[in-house]
């Protein structure tokens, strides 16, 4: 018993001797003091922590060649500036300078270190002229004025085929936008406006286009219907139906002949800019917007939407 | 228990205010003082740290300790006559206080006092039911009627509900018993210093040498009258049957116990214990008002002696139940309540100190380690784990860019983490010993369970999260609020024996 008291006591002790001991160098080293054996004193100090893109880059500091590799912490470094140096083979090296203060932590994690040979793959397996991409779904569209079809794969080119037919306008267009639900898609010139499916299969006969020879096309925006669409020319903006032999009403003259157009999908909002002359003369631009929600698709009445002039 | 004046309500108020006041220092210290905030954790995290592995150090010792006289041969130790006095003198009063249990729990306890290889004819046990309890009465009669011939006596007694001063404790219907036991024994002429009382939880069953180990130790003690006798709890009954989370907690807890019998300073009564009748007496029995009647009997007796009163451990398990429920949370619940119960022996801090400002004689040092240990233990036990699992993180979070940008603020949660993985090494020494003490795997069990046996501590952070220390803030909140707590049976299941 009277040993085992003992053993206890003298555990007891070596603890509290380990603990007093021991916490002032964690917290010295925590608080970024470096104990200097031959001063017997602690010094303030800093860290530098590196992280690359890819990691396991060396690390120089100064030029000198540290260690151990990315990510990582170098701690005790006096306060200055220092000269940071990151390399990994087959990687364009990465050097910069960085300023780091007395029991401060100085942060170089945003380095991207690129490859000298760039990874370039081919990903069509077929010939084309425009492409489009799908990110949420993961798929790429090949648009192929040769033939007026439009092909598909995934972002990696795998599972590459046909999938629809378009009708096709003089001057080609590069402008293709999908309709929100992703089944239509519009494609336009100054003067055409084509609509075709996305699953030609279900809908092949459906293709159509459509004249616009009234003003130059300068964009065109998907309705959240998926069914109307909202154009934008160089004289107005006006809505119509995506459909063979269509109505054009037009909601808005416009006084500027380049406008800036954008539209808001999740209210049904166009947003545009154009141009307004004031009384002494003097024209200034304003953005304007138009709510083209269902509620307010009454599109006879927004025709009467006064103009600017 | 005191009447409660001014000064009581103080302490009463004392050990919640102080522990609410680390939490709410440290969150106030995190969102406005960072810095200071994070030093002091490091601080108290790697205090945390070495007093783990002390603490572990010492559950190897009294691991070691236990495994030695395992099987060591107590009755015959008894039986070499060279203790000085006639140890067949000795008469065992088991006293088992009981509230809801049924005959599946009751029944095996009995048994395992038959099993024993004392002499059963030095035994007198009671079975004390409470009054309140509609199946007292026909419980006892099965029991009677199994076990009267087996002990020197077998009595049933049964505790009146609601008598003046008295409040719903296991330490009230203990007491009628012992007073019932002491008119039996002054009836059969057997002299209260030769009786030793033991005061089972009645899910305890004893080992076949504990009665043996307790006579040994009670006649080889020096003043044997001021001393208690601890044995080691373990909760091997239903350990297999039981739900990892419950399984774990309990086996914490037995090892908390046997870490506790290496302190000698610190020891106090806990759950099942024994002690001279005689000493029982003159301190007019357990107290009837409170609920921490095992550990609040010790330090009456403590202030009784003057101070001249120990707790001699017997390096002997009884085993008891593991409390768990039907279901998951139901299980949280039983195991919460059950940690708060055992919390709440925060309410001796008023006792002690009111019982020392009556005792000179106990030299002040003394009163003051004493005090000191008791509101320590039960202090860290409210605010450790909160500490440690949900403040730690604050000055993180509240630090800003600027401690963000500061060394200490990149150190921190390197180093927090690098500390506790030390942890993780004294964990792998409790998984080990858990094993060790495990009872052999009943048929009905597939050997899968034991490697989830040791795969489960995996979930030991989880049950620091919500058993760590909540149930002692718990505990001293109310005590601090005044909303005093009524004892609470601790739910106990056990598989039927096919």
């Amino acid at each position: 018993m009277f040993t085992e008291q003992r053993v206890r006591a003298v555990l007891y002790y070596s603890s509290l001797l380990i603990f007093f001991l021991g916490l002032p160098f964690i917290l010295s080293f925590a608080l970024g003091y470096k104990f200097n054996r031959s001063t017997m004193k602690f010094t303030q100090t800093g860290l530098i922590y590196i992280r690359t893109q890819p990691p396991g880059a060396a690390i120089y500091i100064n030029d000198k060649l540290i260690n151990d590799k990315t990510p990582m912490a170098i701690r005790e470094l006096l306060p200055g500036s220092y000269r940071v140096r990151v390399e990994l083979s087959n990687y364009y090296p990465w050097s910069g300078e960085i300023e780091v203060g007395a029991r401060k932590a100085a942060f170089l994690e945003k380095i991207i270190l690129f490859p000298l040979r760039p990874d370039i793959e081919q990903v069509n397996k077929d010939k084309f002229n425009v492409f489009l991409m799908e990110q949420d779904r993961g798929l790429i569209y090949y648009i192929n004025y040769e033939d007026n079809s439009i092909y598909i794969s995934d972002l990696k080119g795998s599972y590459f085929r046909k999938i629809s037919n378009f009708i096709g306008i003089s001057p080609a267009s590069s402008k293709w936008k999908f309709s929100p639900n992703r089944e239509k898609i519009v494609y336009f010139n100054k003067h055409k406006i084509g609509v075709t499916y996305s699953n030609g299969e279900k809908y092949s006969d459906k293709a159509f286009v459509l004249d616009y020879p009234r003003a130059n096309i300068l964009d065109i925006f998907w309705h959240s219907d998926n069914y109307h669409l909202v154009v934008v020319s160089d004289r107005n903006i006006e809505v119509l139906e995506a459909k063979p032999d269509t109505e054009y009403v037009e909601l808005v003259k416009l006084n500027k002949k380049n406008p800036q157009a954008a539209y808001n999908f999740h209210e049904d909002t166009l947003y545009f800019i154009d141009s307004q002359r004031l009384e002494d003369g003097s024209v200034y631009d304003n953005l304007y917007k138009i709510d083209l929600t269902a509620k307010a698709l009454i599109f006879p009445e927004l025709i009467n939407i006064k103009d600017h002039e | 228990m005191n009447k409660r004046t001014p000064f009581i309500r103080f302490l009463e108020i004392l050990p919640g205010a102080v522990s609410w006041s680390i939490l709410a220092t440290l969150i106030c210290l995190a969102i406005f003082r960072p810095v200071t905030c994070a030093v002091i954790i490091i601080t108290f995290e790697f205090y945390w740290i070495i007093r783990s592995l002390y603490l572990t150090t010492l559950l190897i010792m009294a691991y070691q300790k236990l495994a030695r006289q395992k099987n060591k041969d107590w009755l015959l130790s008894c039986q070499k006559n060279e203790l000085g006095k006639n140890w067949r003198d000795i008469y065992h009063l088991v006293i088992f206080p009981t509230y809801k249990e049924g005959l599946e729990i009751l029944r095996p306890s009995l048994e395992a006092l038959k099993k024993c290889n004392y002499p059963l004819d030095r035994l007198i046990v009671i079975m004390a039911f409470e009054e309140r309890n509609k199946e007292a009465q026909k419980n006892a009669y099965i029991l009677e009627n199994e076990f009267k011939n087996v002990f020197f006596a077998y009595i049933s007694t049964y505790h009146p509900d609601g008598l003046p001063g008295e409040v719903r404790t296991k330490g009230a219907n203990a007491t009628w018993a012992a007073k019932h036991a002491k008119g039996f024994l002054v009836k059969n002429g057997i002299t209260f210093e030769n009786v030793i009382v033991s005061c089972f939880d009645a899910d305890t069953c004893v080992e076949k040498e504990y009665f043996g180990c307790l006579s040994y130790h009670f006649l080889t003690t020096s003043k044997p009258h001021q001393a208690s006798y601890q044995p080691m709890p373990v909760y091997n009954n239903n350990i297999w049957h039981a739900s990892s989370f419950a399984r774990l907690v309990e086996t914490s807890s037995s090892f908390c116990q046997l870490i506790e019998s290496i302190r000698l300073e610190k020891f106090v009564t806990f759950s099942s214990h024994s002690m001279s009748f005689k000493t029982l007496v003159d301190i007019d029995y357990w107290p009837v008002d409170m609920i921490s009647d095992d550990s609040v009997v010790y330090w009456k007796s403590y202030l009784y002696y003057e101070g001249d009163y120990r707790v001699v451990p017997l390096y002997i398990t009884v085993s008891m139940d593991v409390a768990y429920s039907s279901n998951f949370f139901k299980t949280i619940v039983v195991q919460y309540k059950q940690k708060r119960r055992w919390a709440w022996g925060i309410e001796n801090f008023p006792f002690l100190i009111k019982g020392f400002m009556k005792k000179n004689q106990i030299p002040l040092s003394n009163k003051i380690r004493r005090i000191y240990h008791l509101l320590e233990s039960h202090i860290s036990w409210a605010v450790w784990a909160i500490i440690i699992m949900l403040i730690a993180p604050l000055p993180i979070l509240f630090g800003g860019e600027l401690f963000k940008q500061s060394s200490l603020g990149y150190n921190f949660p390197h180093i927090t983490n690098m500390l506790l993985n030390f942890t993780i090494g004294a964990s792998f020494v409790w998984i080990a010993l858990s094993w060790t003490i495990l009872p052999p795997r009943p048929k009905d069990v597939h050997w899968s369970k034991s490697i989830i046996m040791v795969c489960e501590w995996v979930i030991v952070p989880v049950i620091i999260l919500i058993l760590g220390s909540t149930p002692a803030l718990d505990a001293q909140t109310r005590l601090m609020l005044g909303r005093y707590m009524e004892f609470y049976a601790t739910e106990k299941s056990r598989k039927k024996q096919e």
